[in-house]
């Protein structure tokens, strides 16, 4: 006989847990005992109807009624809640709602936050975009800004480039004319002054070597004279005539 | 789709959120209803049982550790509910004792509707000791193993294992009667 008893063996197979050795002891003990055998056979048959149980719904209950009572919470009851550890617990198991309450008020304030900070996250790794042009909403999503915008960009910052260019060139070339005019003018003036002084000092010279001519000449004939007066007044022995002699 | 997990239903129901406590019932109530169905055998008793189970579970929900699974600590306090029952209902019957009163509410077998099996085997069910019972009712519809049945219902694994043995005899015989009268 082995050391396995029937209620053993049985409760081994109900849970599939029978070694070899088990097995072939369970299986001998169904041949050579019929009580097990009839035990094995009225196992097998509740567990098939067990297996066969179909569950309906359950009929309408109040449900809150077990929420109710929490609230109520007889104090009697809550004197019965020994297993608790410490003294906050203790408040807690006593009546999980009242406990509670206090914190029910903000307690979606938390999830609200941490759904806004996700919502900022996302925005900003999706790189979304919202923009609103007259009376029109515009949500753009990814950093890359569209093709066609793009090349709007591009444009007005070409045109922008193109009349600031023009601008700067006209005022150069206004800048430049205005430069060669004065420059002209002052080349001109500077011509028409020199040529005039010079003009001037060369008369001057003319004028003075004329003049130097005439005084020289003077002085020639002033001498020629007298040395003609000398000779009118000697005699051929050079003795002076009478009544030059008075 | 992405079903919440016991313990954090549970943590959301400690926080005061009706809600969570609702979807947690809801996940239960069927289990708990046919368990307090096939111990007490009639509709009413039933509801009632269930309205027990659940006023204690959420009582006792912050003593719940996550030691084990919430199923088994669930049933654990639907069987000394059941006993709490039994003892109210039946104050001079002991746990091993076979019911001397007949149920006189509405059987469940009217209830259940599936096949003659179920009300059967719900009717065999009832005449068996209230500690028996539980035996049978955790092993074959609670799927648990004899050590969890054993934690639940505060017995040895070897007791579990006997009174399972002792009520299948009981069972075979009174389902061939039924059988018989059927």
């Amino acid at each position: 006989m082995s050391s396995y008893d029937n209620a053993e063996l049985l409760a081994l197979w109900l849970e599939d847990n029978l070694t070899p050795e088990q097995r072939t002891i369970f299986e001998q003990r169904c041949v050579q005992d019929d009580d097990f055998a009839q035990q094995v056979e009225a196992a097998s048959t509740i567990k098939l109807h067990a297996d066969g149980y179909q569950d309906f719904d359950v009929p309408q209950w109040d449900r809150g009624k077990t929420f109710d009572c929490q609230e109520r919470g007889s104090s009697q009851e809550r004197a019965n809640s020994q297993e608790r550890v410490n003294s906050q617990e203790r408040v807690d198991s006593r009546n999980p709602f009242e406990y509670s309450a206090r914190r029910q008020r903000w307690a979606w304030l938390p999830s609200v936050s941490f759904a806004m900070s996700a919502l900022a996250i996302v925005l900003v790794l999706t790189g979304t975009q919202v923009s609103l042009t007259s009376g029109e909403l515009r949500i753009r999503f990814g950093h890359e800004q569209s093709q066609l915008a793009m090349s709007k960009l591009i444009d007005s910052k070409l045109d922008t480039f193109k009349q600031n260019q023009q601008e700067a060139f006209s005022l150069y070339a206004q800048t430049l004319q205005q430069q060669q005019l004065e420059s002209a003018s002052q080349l001109t003036n500077y011509l028409l002054t020199s040529s005039r002084k010079e003009r001037r000092e060369d008369f001057a010279e003319l004028i003075k070597f004329v003049n130097q001519q005439r005084s020289d000449d003077q002085l020639f004939y002033a001498r020629q004279l007298n040395q003609l007066q000398q000779d009118v007044y000697l005699d051929a022995n050079g003795i002076k005539v009478d009544g030059t002699q008075q | 789709m992405f079903e919440k997990s016991d313990e954090q239903l549970i943590e959301k129901a400690l926080k005061g959120q009706k809600k969570a406590w609702f979807s947690l019932l809801k996940r239960y109530e069927k289990p708990v209803y046919h368990y307090g169905l096939r111990m007490t055998g009639n509709n009413a008793d039933a509801l009632d049982l269930m309205q027990d189970v659940f006023i204690s579970v959420f009582r006792n929900l912050s003593s719940y550790r996550n030691e084990g699974s919430f199923k088994g600590w669930l049933f654990r306090i639907a069987h000394y509910r059941c006993i709490e029952f039994y003892r109210r209902k039946r104050p001079q019957q002991g746990l091993d004792d076979a019911p001397e009163i007949p149920c006189t509410a509405q059987p469940a077998e009217q209830l259940i509707e599936n096949t003659q099996r179920n009300a059967q085997l719900v009717s065999a069910m009832q005449q068996l000791p209230l500690a028996q019972k539980s035996v049978v009712e955790l092993k074959f519809f609670g799927h648990f193993t004899f050590e969890e049945i054993a934690q639940q219902t505060g017995m040895s694994v070897n007791t579990a294992k006997s009174r399972l043995y002792g009520a299948l005899a009981k069972l075979k015989t009174l389902m061939e009667v039924d059988y018989v009268e059927l």
